[in-house]
């Protein structure tokens, strides 16, 4: 009896790791997108996929200063997360894209990302047998450049996320699910902080484009906005980003320039002493706000309460002060 | 005597009205799948979210179809709406009677919503 047991377990164990090998079909444009997304078939030489920079485990961000390309090449701006698009538009740092369909496809042909002109990546994907095979399924048509971002588009907007301690407390109305000092942080947030003046919506941004003042035309020199849209006020312009999940998608600005957000709210608090010299600073931050220690740990426990479930257990979701070394 | 109960009666209507207002409340689905909902608490309060993500947060006052609120956003401008119940009151929408904030009136008078039961 015991050795039929152990034989059945077997049998189990390697039908279940026979599974796992299994290169399960997509059946829909999300889950060819998903496919598309993690595949390295799409950079030059087949060693970076957009999850390369937008890792799932850090809600789809980075956390290097500034993500690898191909031959380890370095761009000049922080991977932002690629999660809770649906409602965002447009994308990039300086909004240079107006759909997400358009942004899926930029990265692939950017010299320092995956440098492929799309031509060839299409030819790629017309090569591949199985490639070929879902399109056809799932579009009715070879791979071309419009289904492609199709499918990269579809399988982002799956990546929403709304089960954070702060949606608990807001929609479902559980006023246990966050503490007394995150309540307070979101009276910061909205009054002597002024974050929401920026960062206000389901997703905490309006989608604007603002100068926090981190160009001064010298050492920070991203002229951001102003390359896309040609004018003057879009100086030192940048896309303000999505709050959601914000602890686990440091570091943080166009350019990865803070490590914690600790140091962001220090920043914002006084930006005149991390960068004096700014050029075109938005006035709502002339003055400095004049948070005490208190009230910026408030503010930084409200910033963690905005993590999904998926997160709030990785050691990246915790405070600098609370995670193992 | 014939004060209190005045005063009763004055407290019993409001209550009745706000009542109507208390609970969750929809619109469908968008063509891009999005639904905005508010929730109007007893308390005065209400929460406000779009697929299900908390994006405004204020205080109302609901007396005579008339809703006076303030939240979060719009540098704490007041808004004042009157609401129009249809559909045996399962339905609703705002009708602006006077927002200074131009995003938010354009955003409250496209909306219509259901009860969530």
């Amino acid at each position: 009896m015991k050795q039929y047991s152990i034989y059945g377990i077997a049998g189990i164990a390697t039908v279940l790791i026979a599974l796992s090998f299994t290169n399960i079909e997509p059946g829909n444009k999300a889950e060819l997108g998903k496919l598309l997304f993690f595949d390295p078939i799409l950079s030059k030489d087949k060693t970076i996929s957009c999850a390369s920079c937008h890792k799932p485990e850090f809600a789809f961000a980075d956390t290097a200063t500034v993500s690898k390309g191909v031959e380890g090449k370095r761009g000049t701006r922080n991977s932002p997360t690629a999660m809770n698009v649906m409602l965002r538009r447009p994308f990039f740092w300086d909004g240079r894209a107006k759909t997400l369909e358009e942004q899926a496809l930029a990265p692939i042909e950017n010299p320092v990302e995956m440098n492929l002109p799309l031509d060839s990546a299409i030819q790629r994907l017309q090569i591949s047998r199985a490639y070929r095979d879902y399109f056809k399924r799932i579009f009715d048509s070879e791979p071309s450049k419009e289904t492609v971002a199709a499918a990269i588009a579809a399988f982002e907007r799956t990546l929403e996320t709304s089960d954070s301690p702060f949606d608990k407390w807001k929609f479902y109305d559980d006023s246990n699910a966050v503490s007394a000092t995150v309540k307070k942080g979101f009276e910061i947030f909205n009054g002597k902080g002024k974050c929401s003046k920026c960062h206000f919506g389901a997703d905490f941004t309006q989608n604007d484009f603002r100068n926090i003042g981190l160009f001064n035309g010298k050492n920070l020199n991203d002229s951001g906005r102003i390359i896309v849209s040609g004018r003057k006020e879009d100086l030192g312009k940048f896309k303000t980003p999505s709050l959601r999940n914000v602890s686990v998608t440091g570091p943080y600005m166009h350019n990865g320039m803070f490590k914690t957000l600790k140091q962001v709210i220090d920043f914002y608090n006084e930006p005149e002493k991390a960068v004096s010299n700014s050029i075109n600073r938005d006035s709502l931050l002339a003055k400095p706000f004049g948070l005490t220690l208190k009230e910026k740990n408030e503010l930084e426990m409200f910033l963690f309460s905005l993590t999904d479930q998926k997160f709030v257990n990785t050691n990246a979701a915790k405070p600098v002060s609370f995670r193992k070394k | 005597m014939k004060t209190v109960f005045i005063a009763m009666t004055i407290l019993m209507l409001l209550s009745f009205a706000t009542d109507r207002l208390i609970g969750r409340w929809e619109t469908k689905p968008s063509e891009n799948g999005n639904v905005t909902g508010v929730v109007f608490k007893p308390d005065s309060s209400f929460e406000g979210y779009v697929n299900r993500k908390p994006f405004v947060s204020g205080k109302f006052v609901f007396h005579d179809s008339i809703f006076t609120f303030t939240d979060n956003g719009c540098d704490g401008k007041q808004g004042i709406y009157k609401i129009v119940f249809f559909s045996n009151g399962d339905s609703l929408r705002f009708v602006p009677i006077n927002d200074s904030c131009a995003q938010r009136r354009e955003g409250m008078s496209r909306l219509i919503m259901g009860r969530v039961k």
